[in-house]
């Protein structure tokens, strides 16, 4: 026995005293960030996906609003990608870990209502007689569902075509009008090709789920049954329709007469996408409007913005949004939760919303914020950052306009994203959307069983 | 096939000097053995006849023509390594096939020799087994199997049984022997094995501090030793070297370090010397009264003979090889005498001619 | 030895007790007492519990949950049996993950180890020089996957990037690196051998170095060309290397995913999406953990019969 207490003594204390210290300071070392909050003010702990910029701008808002009042202590904590972050905040829902306030992006409303894990803020709109009517109703009506607010929209753009004005000057070119159709489109793209002598590309569109969703939105078409989704679980897909088509059929008129270029997908489809445009290798991209901050700085040329084009023949229906929406966890006390709806309210007035967009290029959702002097010196600066604003505001929210609201998001736009790289590199139309349909079907019917739905 | 070395010299670089004017000429058919303490060059200059090394100046001739330029395997010869250099992973046959497979020659004849081979070395039964399931003797004779089957008619070996137990070498000694009588082989042997050399070669060639020291038959270079680095490294035990002087009173005397005389019938030529006695030259009696020149140290007995060790009174140490069973106790005085084989060497070792008419022992 | 005082009358029965006492205690030392129980447990304990949290209970929980469907927050709610198996291997797009990861893992494996063994027997001439050459050839693996992806992705840039500008210069047509599915492939497989090559070759690099020299010296005496050495001596040689680092190489290939994600992100068509990119995006992405939990399965089942393999021929190959 004696030599097993040696043993202990000798070796074994040794060891569990250095791993002890090493957890230990692994901990210290992960737990910089500040989770506590100042005495006497209920802390809610935020978590968002800005990066950047506009991270800056979110801790600033944050601050500010800290400073406000002394109820609360807004926590913000940096969370990485939307995807990801969906993930994290569901699996850590119901812990002491998960957060009180949280930013999850577009797509992932219908998971995060049929989760159940929020209280939809509704609710507190009810409670507080809080006015909505100033917020953009096509931005809300995305996070909504028959007629109830789920969440509040927050970083908020809206697809945009930008062309490069001086170069279309330089060549003579007629630019596009506010809202262009197809082919004004292909037109100022070839001409700007031809005229180039092939040395500027026409045009591009990112190989991006979003964008085919826009473009049937704006030509009024719903890609699910249920009015979208808003109107009931959806149980049909149908992403081979003819406005599909359509637009793809454009796309390929483009391809095959030279003047679009494909950048592919993903971050690095954007990147390289901006590169060209302000290399003057690239004179048409449709793209997020939280952009134009990247495209007015260090850029000689002047900078063109007109809304989503729509098909020849039809009028546009308006464009949804897309960026991420704030939501209350239900998890934590009703204080908490008052509380982060406090902020909410603060993030959404006019002057905040005015300096968001300045800061970040999101559009600024309270209609009010169109006044505010911030606002009204970047217009001056640089009038095409009007266009966003007052295509957002020209939108009527419809069903087909407000976002499609179910589940699995993610997997049907990769599943879009296959189908435009298909159609991109040469494939056949209606077979790339025939093996879409068929797979966000199958997908749609496992989903609901899964639920119970 | 013969070979010729003239003046060849190698240098690493311009500081180091491996060999210097190694020239010497080996006949077809001749079993040349090139003998020296490690260290010595003699792998080396094996390697430069092989071509793997080149030289930096004379020339290497293979049967008149010079090769200093060709490859190792334009020199038509073929070599066995210390370490055997077997392929691990094939068998003793394709081993032995290696070469032949490589200078693609028809498969039956490949078949043939190394049948042949391998028949010659006694390896037929071992043809399919691995190296490293063979014995150290076995390996070596699929070294020599290659060898034979490359149909070369020079070969080189380089300390070919340096790995191998005493018992094994002296068998191993007999088989390359009998192989290279066999086969008309003219065979360079490296070693440092100074039996070997004796035993084997048709010519020595002694290498010592990158020069040769002397080229002759086992019998000249044990005979007739040019200089005292040649006479010590041959003849077990070793040859006994004393210092020597001339007599100041009588210049036909050399006084062996104060213990020996002798007297020459010509002027001693120089006023200091060596003089080399082979250990079975020496004669010892028990000291009669005052006469002892030397102490006993320790004896050795080997059956046959006794070695008996000793030191001068000088100080200076000698071993005597005695037939039979000789008894001499520890420290006790003895006389040593030298019979008329002597061999005279100058203060720097250089041979000494005296002829043995021109000397009388006192 | 001393002897027992009632062991002097009956010395037999006594002998025949001290040899049983014997085999006791032989027994005993193969067999546990009290306190070697204790001590095994000690030096057990910690790794049996830290691999239990870590390695069985996920895996576990692995295997359970690709038996079920999983609902929108990830908790098993329908019990489907073998079905995600099925789905799985009978689905199109699945089947092309396996087989584009295949053509990924087999091109890859065959031009490192192709590359690697020519960098290597180059860089083991002594030729002048030399040192720098050795160095070169093995700085990728100081690498780091994100610091590879970016270099190559300014390279593979279609306006800007290096090898675009020299189809421009030379007028060829341009290569969409990163948007055509073939070219994609192309690229992910020449970004990753890339990174690859810089440990392949310090590894054939040393194997090759341990070759002893005196086996070329006899081979060239024998008349064996450099070529033929290299096949016949050099490979052979060498050959217990050469199949670990295939195998290490392969099973590498396999865990292809941060490159996947900084360069293709799978894409275009799912050309590039590999088995464990596909398993990432559809657990962290698409929230299908059941079915993720099957593909990690069926991946864990491929990665275990590549290792199997490499135990095997190893074992045998182990002295040539």
């Amino acid at each position: 026995m004696v030599k097993i207490w040696d043993f202990i003594k000798n070796h074994l204390i040794p060891i569990i005293a250095v791993v002890v210290v090493a957890i230990g300071v692994a901990f210290v070392g992960a737990s910089h960030k500040e989770t506590t909050a100042k005495a006497g003010r209920t802390p809610i702990v935020f978590w968002h996906e800005m990066g950047g910029p506009a991270e800056q701008a979110l801790d600033k808002m944050v601050d500010n609003f800290n400073q406000s009042q002394s109820k609360y202590e807004v926590i913000p904590q940096y969370e990485g990608a939307y995807d990801e972050a969906v993930q994290k905040i569901i699996q850590s829902h119901g812990t002491s870990a998960s957060p009180a306030l949280f930013q999850s992006f577009d797509i992932s409303t219908a998971q995060m209502m049929h989760s159940k894990y929020t209280t939809p803020v509704q609710k507190f709109i009810d409670e507080d007689h809080y006015d909505t009517s100033d917020i953009s109703p096509v931005a809300r009506s995305f996070y909504s569902n028959k007629g109830q607010q789920l969440a509040m929209p927050f970083n908020t753009s809206q697809p945009v075509l930008y062309y490069n004005a001086t170069l279309l000057k330089k060549y003579g070119i007629t630019p596009p009008s506010k809202s262009p159709s197809y082919s004004e489109i292909s037109r100022v793209a070839k001409e700007l090709y031809e005229k180039s002598h092939h040395k500027v590309k026409g045009m591009t569109m990112e190989i991006y789920g979003w964008l085919l969703e826009e473009a049937l939105a704006n030509d009024k078409t719903k890609l699910i049954n249920n009015g979208d989704g808003h109107q009931g679980n959806p149980t049909k897909i149908n992403v081979n329709n003819p406005n599909t088509v359509k637009f793809l059929k454009w796309i390929r008129t483009n391809i095959k007469s030279g003047d679009f270029v494909n950048y592919g997908s993903g971050a690095s489809a954007e990147t390289n996408e901006i590169a060209a445009f302000l290399a003057d290798k690239l004179g048409i991209f449709v793209q997020s409007s939280a952009y134009i901050g990247q495209l007015t700085t260090g850029n000689k040329n002047k900078l063109g913005i007109s809304y989503f084009p729509h098909p020849d023949g039809t009028k546009a229906n308006g464009v949804g949004i897309g960026g991420a929406a704030l939501w209350i966890s239900n998890d934590k006390p009703e204080k908490v939760q008052k509380g982060a709806f406090e902020f909410i309210k603060y993030a959404e007035s006019a002057k905040n919303q005015a300096n968001w967009q300045v800061a970040t290029g999101y559009l600024a959702l309270n209609k009010n914020s169109q006044k505010q002097k911030a606002l009204q010196n970047l217009y001056k600066k640089i009038p095409a950052a009007r266009v966003p604003g007052e295509q957002l505001a020209s939108a009527k929210p419809n069903n087909a306009n407000s976002g499609i609201l179910m589940e699995g998001m993610q997997l049907t736009r990769e599943l879009e994203e296959t189908a435009m790289e298909t159609v991109y590199n040469g494939g056949n139309i209606d077979g790339a959307l025939t093996t879409a349909n068929k797979a966000m079907n199958a997908n749609l019917t496992t989903t609901n069983r899964a639920d119970k739905k | 096939m013969s070979i010729t070395l003239n003046n060849v010299r190698k240098d690493y670089d311009s500081e180091t000097e491996v060999l210097k004017d190694i020239s010497v000429e080996v006949e077809t058919g001749e079993f040349f053995v090139i003998v020296g303490p490690s260290g010595c060059g003699k792998s080396n200059l094996l390697r430069m006849i092989a071509g793997l090394t080149p030289i930096t100046a004379g020339e290497v001739k293979i049967d008149d023509t010079v090769v200093n330029d060709l490859p190792p395997k334009a020199r038509k010869l073929t070599m066995v390594f210390q370490n055997y250099a077997l392929f691990p992973f094939l068998s003793v046959w394709d081993n032995v096939a290696f070469g032949l497979k490589a200078r693609k020659l028809a498969p039956d004849d490949i078949n043939a020799r190394v049948k042949e081979a391998l028949k010659m070395v006694n390896l037929t039964t071992l043809a399919k087994r691995k190296p490293r399931e063979l014995s150290g003797g076995q390996r070596q004779r699929v070294a020599l199997a290659r060898a034979v089957a490359s149909d070369a008619k020079i070969c080189l070996m380089d300390e070919p049984l340096s790995n191998l137990d005493a018992q094994l070498r002296i068998k191993m000694r007999q088989e390359i022997y009998a192989l290279q009588r066999k086969l008309g082989l003219t065979l360079i042997y490296v070693t440092h094995d100074q039996v070997e050399a004796m035993t084997m070669a048709d010519h020595i060639m002694v290498l010592n501090d990158r020069h040769v020291q002397q080229i002759g038959t086992p019998s000249e270079i044990y005979q007739n030793p040019k200089n005292a680095f040649v006479a010590k490294f041959f003849g077990t035990p070793q040859i006994n070297i004393l210092p020597a002087t001339r007599s100041a009173d009588n210049n036909h005397m050399i006084n062996v370090s104060s213990d020996l005389q002798i007297i020459l019938s010509e002027e001693v030529p120089a006023e200091k010397l060596q003089i080399g006695i082979r250990p079975d030259d020496m004669q010892i009696r028990l000291a009669e009264g005052v006469d002892g020149n030397a102490v006993v140290k320790n004896t050795e007995f080997l059956g046959d003979e006794t070695i008996v060790y000793a030191t001068l009174n000088s100080g200076n140490d000698i071993h005597v090889v005695m037939t039979g069973k000789v008894d001499f106790r520890n420290y006790e005085p003895i006389k040593v005498t030298a019979n008329s084989n002597l061999m005279f060497f100058d203060a720097n070792g250089k041979r000494i001619d005296i002829s043995k008419e021109a000397y009388v022992h006192a | 030895m001393l002897k027992s005082p009632a062991s002097d009358s009956t010395s037999a029965p006594i002998n025949r007790a001290e040899t049983k006492a014997k085999i006791e205690a032989s027994e005993k030392a193969f067999s546990l007492n009290a306190k070697d129980k204790y001590y095994a447990l000690l030096f057990l304990g910690p790794s049996l519990l830290i691999l239990g949290i870590f390695i069985f209970y996920p895996m576990f929980k692995t295997l359970y949950l690709s038996l079920f469907l999983t609902n929108t927050v990830g908790k098993p709610t329908v019990f489907v049996g073998l079905s995600n198996y099925i789905n799985l291997l009978t689905s199109a797009d699945y089947l092309n993950s396996l087989a584009v990861t295949m053509v990924y893992v087999l091109a890859v494996t065959a031009l490192t180890i192709a590359l690697g063994l020519l960098l290597a027997s180059l860089a083991s001439k002594k030729i002048a020089g030399i040192g720098f050459f050795r160095t070169l050839f093995s700085s990728t693996m100081g690498v780091s996957v994100s610091v590879a992806a970016i270099f190559w992705l300014f390279i593979f840039n279609p306006s800007t990037g290096f090898l675009s500008l020299i189809s421009t210069w030379l007028h060829l047509p341009a290569i969409g690196w990163l948007t055509d599915p073939t070219w994609a492939m192309v690229a992910v497989i020449i970004t990753t051998v890339w990174m690859n090559l810089g440990f392949t070759f310090l590894i054939l690099f040393g194997a090759i170095q341990s070759v002893p020299t005196t086996l070329y010296e006899a081979a060239s005496i024998e008349g064996a060309s450099s070529r033929f050495q290299f096949f016949h001596i050099t490979i052979p040689s060498i050959s217990p290397t050469l199949f670990f680092v295939s195998i290490v190489t392969l099973i590498d290939g396999f865990k292809s995913f941060g490159l996947i994600d900084l360069m293709t992100k799978g894409g275009p068509t799912n050309a590039t999406n590999m088995l464990v990119y596909r398993i990432y995006k559809d657990a962290f992405y698409s929230g299908n953990f059941a079915q993720a939990s099957a593909e990690a399965l069926i991946l864990t089942v491929i990665i275990a019969l590549f290792t199997l393999l490499q135990f095997k021929v190893l074992e045998k190959r182990v002295n040539y």
